[in-house]
């Protein structure tokens, strides 16, 4: 499990990973945004092509791209399955007795496969370029606006930022206790239904145990410390928005303008 | 029967970008019947090797023998539960395993994941709650109820209900007082010389070393430092010193008064022989 790809910082030094967390955010949107702008094969031939520079640039390497992609390969897999089966319009490709295909079909999928395939790109590219606890300073910053109407961004920001700390911690712990409950027997493979239900309940009650032990342990040391969410905080770090950075986002802009573009023109 | 290590490796992550070598070709063999301790510093490698005695962990490279169940590097273990049956792992604290709601109940949870009959379970629970010094007012307590110590023996007598040959405790006395600190080790010597078990046990406290084993285990880097029987180990002051080991008090004191020129009885390792001998040394003079 700790090999899991999804979600981690790879510090290696390049200008995306050295660009401020709120422009990569706010270009992340831009770029999520425009995947869902109907703008046919013209738009996703962009869209790849940007997300492929932005790989070269980041250092990060398109292997790394594609061990992220490997858990959605079996829902890509069951949508083209479903797709095959369902989508009975356009031009019939292919039949046999009551099985039968329609191009319509192929490309639906493909569709949904590139749209997969490019956020997941996209989202891949921001957590492995970017630390988490910048990445939660640039989500507070962002929602700041919101505090006017009453949302605690600095709350939210504090939130996020513990539960991505933990979560290395928690399977830390999963797989220790996992080892312990197997010493004790658990087969956590195998086994008839109710001796599932037993060794999951063998694993998830200390689970829970330790984590509301650790909660408790973290917000006393909160408190020790002086932290009140609510007072004013100043922070050791400042981000500063450079050149670079407004290029980018004005750049993630514009491609939208230019998909929104194509697709009245298409 | 013996635990045999042969040109055994392991390396964590071994297939991503990040491996981290824990354990480089350790050969070792344990006999039957003792009661070995391994020490060696923190990130040492000790919890790995002892993970590899009831296969939590496979070998990347090499093999273990435990009592002439073999594993292997890349090779499926067949009959993996009557391994967990006979070498009983404790856990560095183990008390974060317990989750029923009666004490009786998460003794005998092991016994019978080992397809032990329920009343047989629960009557071995009994008996070695006795063992651990809990008696049957626990049994129908929650676990989550005790104190951190009681907690954790508990947790060992879990163990110890599937009456496993081999027991390999994991700093099985981090964090308790001294007194409980004591009372588990004189817990220890009891199954080793009453009930025969072969013990393996992890830790860092040098006076239990000396105190309550038979042979030790230096693990340095990954590999294997150092063994022998524990009398020549803190005899031989030299490696005591140049392995960087902290040595127990009596050791330290023989080697001050050895420093202040008085002879002293080397197969003295406890203060009354070591008191005998000296006194014999004035009468002496
Ligand atoms: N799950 C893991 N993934 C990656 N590396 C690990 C893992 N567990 C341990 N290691 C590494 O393997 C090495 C040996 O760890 P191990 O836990 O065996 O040490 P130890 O001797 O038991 O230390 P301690 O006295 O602190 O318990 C350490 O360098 C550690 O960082
Ligand atoms: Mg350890």
């Amino acid at each position: 499990m700790s090999n899991m790809v999804l979600g981690r910082y790879l510090p290696l030094d390049s200008k995306i990973h050295s660009m401020d967390p709120r422009a990569k955010i706010m270009c992340m949107l831009f770029l999520l945004i425009a995947i869902f702008i109907p703008a046919g094969y013209v738009g996703y031939a962009i869209l790849l092509a940007i997300v492929f520079v932005v790989v070269l640039m980041s250092k990060i390497g398109l292997p790394y791209i594609f061990k992220a992609m490997k858990p959605m390969l079996f829902m890509m897999i069951f949508l083209f399955v479903i797709n095959m089966l369902v989508i009975k319009r356009g031009n019939l490709l292919f039949e046999l007795g009551w099985f039968s295909i329609y191009d319509e079909a192929i490309f639906q999928t493909l569709y949904i496969v590139i749209r997969l395939l490019l956020m997941i790109s996209i989202t891949t590219l921001l957590t492995a370029t970017t630390k988490p606890l910048d990445l939660t300073l640039g989500i507070e910053d962002l929602l700041g606006p919101f505090q006017k109407i009453g949302l605690p961004s600095h709350i939210i920001a504090m939130m996020i930022s513990i539960a991505l700390r933990f979560i290395p911690t928690l399977i830390e712990e999963t797989q220790r206790i996992m080892k312990a409950q197997a010493s004790r027997g658990v087969d956590f493979e195998e086994g008839k239904f109710m001796e599932k239900i037993r060794s999951i309940l063998s694993l998830i009650v200390p689970l829970f145990i330790s984590a509301f032990q650790r909660a408790e342990d973290l917000a006393y040391a909160m408190e020790a410390r002086g932290y009140a969410p609510e007072n004013k905080r100043t922070r050791y770090k400042l981000l500063k928005l450079r050149a670079f950075d407004v290029v980018a986002m004005i750049f993630c802009a514009l491609v939208i303008a230019g998909l929104v573009g194509v697709a009245i023109l298409v | 029967m013996s635990i045999t290590f042969k040109n055994l490796s392991h390396t964590y992550n071994e297939k991503t970008p990040f491996p981290s070598a824990a354990l480089n070709n350790i050969n070792l063999t344990i006999e039957e019947g003792t009661f070995t301790a391994i020490i060696g510093e923190t990130g040492s490698g000790k919890s790995t090797l002892v993970q590899h005695l009831n296969a939590l962990l496979l070998p990347t490279a090499g093999e273990v023998d435990v009592n002439g169940f073999v594993i292997k590097a890349d090779e499926k273990i067949k009959n993996l539960k009557s391994l967990r049956r006979k070498v009983g792992l404790v856990f560095q604290f183990p008390e974060y395993q317990l989750f029923e709601e009666t004490i009786e109940s998460d003794v005998a949870f092991g016994p019978k994941n080992f397809g032990i009959e329920e009343s047989i379970a629960k009557a071995k629970a009994r008996e070695v709650l006795e063992l651990v010094g809990l008696d049957e007012s626990y049994l129908n307590r929650s676990p989550f109820d005790l104190s951190g110590g009681q907690k954790r023996r508990v947790a060992i007598a879990g163990i110890l209900a599937f009456d496993p040959e081999i027991l390999v405790l994991d700093e099985p006395t981090a964090g308790l007082d001294p007194q409980g600190a004591k009372e588990m080790m004189e817990l220890f010597k009891k199954l080793h010389t009453d009930y025969g078990k072969t013990i393996i046990m992890v830790t860092h406290d040098m006076e239990h070393v000396l105190n309550y084993c038979d042979d030790v285990i230096l693990l340095k880097n990954g590999e294997i430092a150092m063994k022998s029987d524990v009398k020549s180990f803190f005899k031989d002051d030299l490696t005591v010193h140049e392995l960087d080991v902290q040595p127990p008090h009596i050791v330290d004191l023989k080697r001050r008064l050895t420093a202040c020129g008085f002879a002293v009885d080397e197969e003295a390792f406890d203060l009354p022989s070591l008191v005998a001998s000296l006194k014999g040394e004035l009468q002496h003079e």
